[in-house]
């Protein structure tokens, strides 16, 4: 055990009435990349907090190598060596990159910021790494994926001993998990550490050396990776057995429900974030339209579910479309409002929750209750606000809500992201029965019976091609703008990744 | 409007622009930590108070401004204990401060001095030519033949400038009142860097109080900031957050109250209060038709850490 680089023994932290760590440990060696793996909630990122002097622990203690490190204070952890790429962006928009990466650092050492000093190291860094950025840009303006790479630059430029990273990989592309897998790699043969958190198995176990699994704020695995493979960590990590997701059966496309005819659509800052884009979407059919963030998802879906009018082209949309935002926080549900409420946000309008003009909050709050109990929402109480719930549990309500509504189109935009491995393959297997026009939709909603064949359309937006692949019947990539059809002879991977790393990367 | 009508105006304008100067200019630094100090008139009155017994004790009115300081900074104090210790909405403190401060003040100029109405002399801050630049045709003995609070603020912007975009703890503080989750994370103190940043502007308000007492009235007068510290925050928005555009501003301000001044001589069959209200009709005019590119900083008034959750 001498010579551990991160020792955290027994550490504990509460909540209010949540018990986020109960006797946490990890031990990560020098020279290793080490994955931190669990359920959302599960406590991983309260760990890592701890480490980085963000949170201070109700018991346990924190040793970087061999120091103990006192409890609270982001500048001890610093300076023992430790840097984090949190999970939620800590840039500031208004700076540019070169700013951000010397916020907090001595660089200049004297009186006047050094920003010179900063580009020259940025650049240095950027031929070590692979990585281009342009170091007087403005952050506001970057992609999601450029972000990302900036605040993983930020990190690697304090030269940190140890580096934690907080699921780095669910807003990169294919190629560029491949690139940061190669530079921690690169790290860890400097005899750095690397404390990596992941939900991916298949992702983390390529670049992990050990793995140590959390459920429930306990650690209840640590094994070298030789030692473990991906059935046995998702044991760990749920407690019991999971059945793999079984890829849907195509099913016989039913009639239009939603048509776009060369769709234009301009992005925030006001520039074209979509140009061109015909689809026809059917009932009971996935289309599946992959890329990297930041290509006009986001424009393409708020078009498709009526939230925004397109700037050039024609849009012809059924009367229900349900949309789950990629942003759960802003886009759909209110974070001070209870479980009752939050459903209400979708049906308060609907003649089956209302008296006259008034909202029947008896039956709303029967709706919520079936959307918890058929989605699996984790909550203290239905009193419970979205805010008090994790972030997966927040997802599963949106989620159920939504598809509660019975509608005639769905728009989901990445709707598996942050859900945990149980979450995910439930959720998969809801939309698939959804477009079957299954059980799953009167199980969920309870909202109107759905005659049969009124299955709605789906279109699912997502960064993670693997999971268009498995779930669409149709499979297009959105590259700066621009739909393209994957034939389905190229329905692969490489065949995806191909018109979107084409030419030039984003 | 003949030379002479003219130098006076824009003597005029100076003198009623630089305490506004250097309450804004501390204002500036104060929001572009994120914190917005209403409580800025407090502070302003404090200062005059401040330097009026100061400047009575010691006979000079040089003490008198750093006593107006201290006593600014002291009244800044009581608005960072409540709005950033112990993290109260900056809001409901500031006007909090603002009223007390009026009020004390009052309260113990009255136990010093009695009611007795009349009125208090006091050693006043002289005008202190700068040689050459004074003899400038016209701008000349407006902008330089003044106190030297007037060159304080003078200097204060250029400075204040550097310090917010050239150095390291500017960019700090800019960070903290971007975005303060972000600072934290790179190790920044963020409750300390506010507190510093609202004393500072807490001097720079005692000094501006001072300054009103000491070199423009010689004497002192309950509520004599006339909300001059609520002005301050309007020019603050006017010159953007920036330094050099804020005492810009800020004379642009002064400008518009000493042409008041002389709008009352021309129009003398026009109600007066009207004309009052000029300077202040001309920055809503101006923060509305100009305002609309600019952005405040996005952390501005925003609890930290955060109230809710985690």
């Amino acid at each position: 055990m001498g010579g551990a680089a991160v020792e955290m023994r027994s550490v504990s932290k509460r909540f209010g009435s949540v018990e986020a760590l109960a006797d946490a440990n990890l031990s990560a060696r020098p020279g290793e990349v080490h994955a931190l793996l669990g359920e959302n909630g599960a406590g991983k990122t309260t760990l890592m907090r701890v480490l980085c002097g963000m949170l201070r622990p109700d018991g346990g203690e924190v040793l970087v190598e061999g120091r103990r490190l006192p409890p609270e204070g982001t500048r001890a952890a610093a300076a023992a060596g430790v840097g984090m790429v949190h999970q939620h962006f800590t840039l500031v928009p208004s700076l540019t990159v070169a700013e951000n990466v010397a916020l907090g650092t001595r660089e200049g050492g004297g009186f006047r910021l050094a920003l010179e000093r900063v580009h020259e190291r940025l650049t240095e860094l950027e031929q070590v790494t692979g990585l281009p950025v342009d170091p007087g840009a403005a952050v506001a303006g970057l992609s999601v994926g450029a972000k990302q790479r900036v605040e993983i630059l930020k990190a690697l430029y304090r030269d940190p001993r140890v580096l934690v990273l907080d699921e780095p990989t669910t807003v990169l592309g294919p190629q560029e998990v491949d690139w940061l897998f190669g530079v921690l790699r690169s790290l860890v043969e400097e005899a750095r550490t690397v404390l990596l958190i992941g939900h991916k198995l298949d992702e983390i176990l390529r670049v992990a050396d050990r793995v140590t699994v959390l459920r429930r704020g306990r650690t209840v695995l640590a094994e070298g990776r030789e030692a473990v493979d991906a059935p046995g960590l998702a044991r760990a990590m749920i407690g019991r057995e999971t059945t793999p997701a079984a890829r849907p059966a195509r099913v016989e496309a039913g009639e239009r429900v939603a048509r776009l005819k060369a769709v234009g659509a301009l992005g925030e800052d006001g520039r074209t974030a979509v140009r061109d884009v015909t689809l026809e979407v059917h009932r009971g059919e996935i289309v599946g339209i992959g890329g990297v963030e930041g290509n006009g998802q986001r424009e393409l879906a708020l078009v498709l579910s009526g939230r925004r009018r397109p700037a050039a082209g024609s849009a012809d949309l059924p009367a229900t479309v349900s949309l789950i935002p990629q942003d759960r926080g802003a886009g759909g549900l209110v974070a001070g409002f209870d479980l009752a409420e939050n459903t209400a946000l979708a049906f308060h309008d609907d003649d089956a929750h209302r008296r006259g003009p008034l909202i029947d909050w008896a039956a709303m709050r029967g709706t919520a209750h079936e959307i918890v109990t058929g989605f699996d929402v984790r909550a203290p109480g239905w009193r419970a606000t979205a805010q008090s719930l994790s972030g997966g549990n927040r997802q599963k309500l949106l989620v159920g809500r939504e598809l509660a509504r019975a509608p005639d189109l769905l728009v989901a935009e990445n709707p598996m992201r942050g859900l945990d491995i149980a979450a995910a393959a439930f959720l998969r297997a809801k939309l698939v029965e959804l477009k079957g026009g299954g059980p799953g939709a009167e199980e969920a909603g309870g909202a109107g019976g759905r005659p049969a064949g009124a299955a709605p359309g789906i279109v699912l937006f997502s960064t993670d091609l693997d999971e268009v692949l498995d779930l669409a019947d149709r499979v297009f990539v959105l590259v700066r703008g621009q739909l393209i059809a994957v034939p389905e002879a190229e329905r692969n991977p490489a065949g995806m990744g191909r018109p979107m790393f084409g030419s030039e990367q984003a | 409007m003949d030379a002479a009508a003219l130098q006076a105006f824009l003597e005029a304008s100076v003198r009623l622009g630089a305490p506004l100067a250097l309450a804004a200019l501390g204002e500036t630094i104060s929001e572009r930590a994120g914190v917005i100090n209403i409580g800025l008139e407090g502070s302003i009155i404090g200062g005059a108070l401040g330097g009026a017994l100061g400047a009575l004790l010691t006979g000079s009115p040089g003490a008198g401004v750093l006593a107006g300081a201290m006593a600014g900074t002291a009244i800044a104090g009581v608005f960072a204990l409540f709005a950033i210790t112990l993290n109260a909405d900056q809001i409901i403190v500031g006007t909090a401060v603002t009223l007390g401060g009026l009020g004390i003040t009052g309260v113990v100029y009255q136990s010093v001095f009695g009611a007795t109405g009349t009125a208090l002399t006091l050693p006043t801050l002289p005008a202190l030519p700068l040689p050459g630049l004074s003899a400038l045709p016209a701008l000349g003995p407006a902008l330089f033949s003044q106190a030297w609070t007037t060159y304080l603020a003078y200097l204060l912007a250029p400075a204040l400038w550097y310090y917010l975009f050239r150095t390291r703890w500017g960019l700090e503080l800019r960070a903290v009142g971007e975005e303060p989750t972000a600072a934290d994370a790179a190790g920044i103190r963020v409750r300390r860097t506010r507190v510093l940043a609202v004393l500072g502007a807490g001097f720079l308000a005692g000094i501006a109080g001072a300054h009103l007492a000491l070199a423009h009235a010689g004497t002192f007068a309950e509520g004599m900031s006339a909300g001059r510290g609520f002005i301050a925050i309007a020019v603050v928005v006017l010159g953007r957050w920036n330094p050099l555009l804020v005492l810009l501003a800020s004379l642009f301000f002064g400008a518009a109250s000493a042409l008041q001044f002389e709008l009352q001589a021309v129009f003398a069959n026009v109600p007066y209060q009207l004309l009052l209200a000029f300077p202040y009709l001309l920055t809503l005019a101006a923060l509305a038709g100009w305002i609309g590119r600019s952005r405040a900083p996005a952390a501005l008034a925003r609890p930290w850490p955060p109230r809710s959750g985690e």
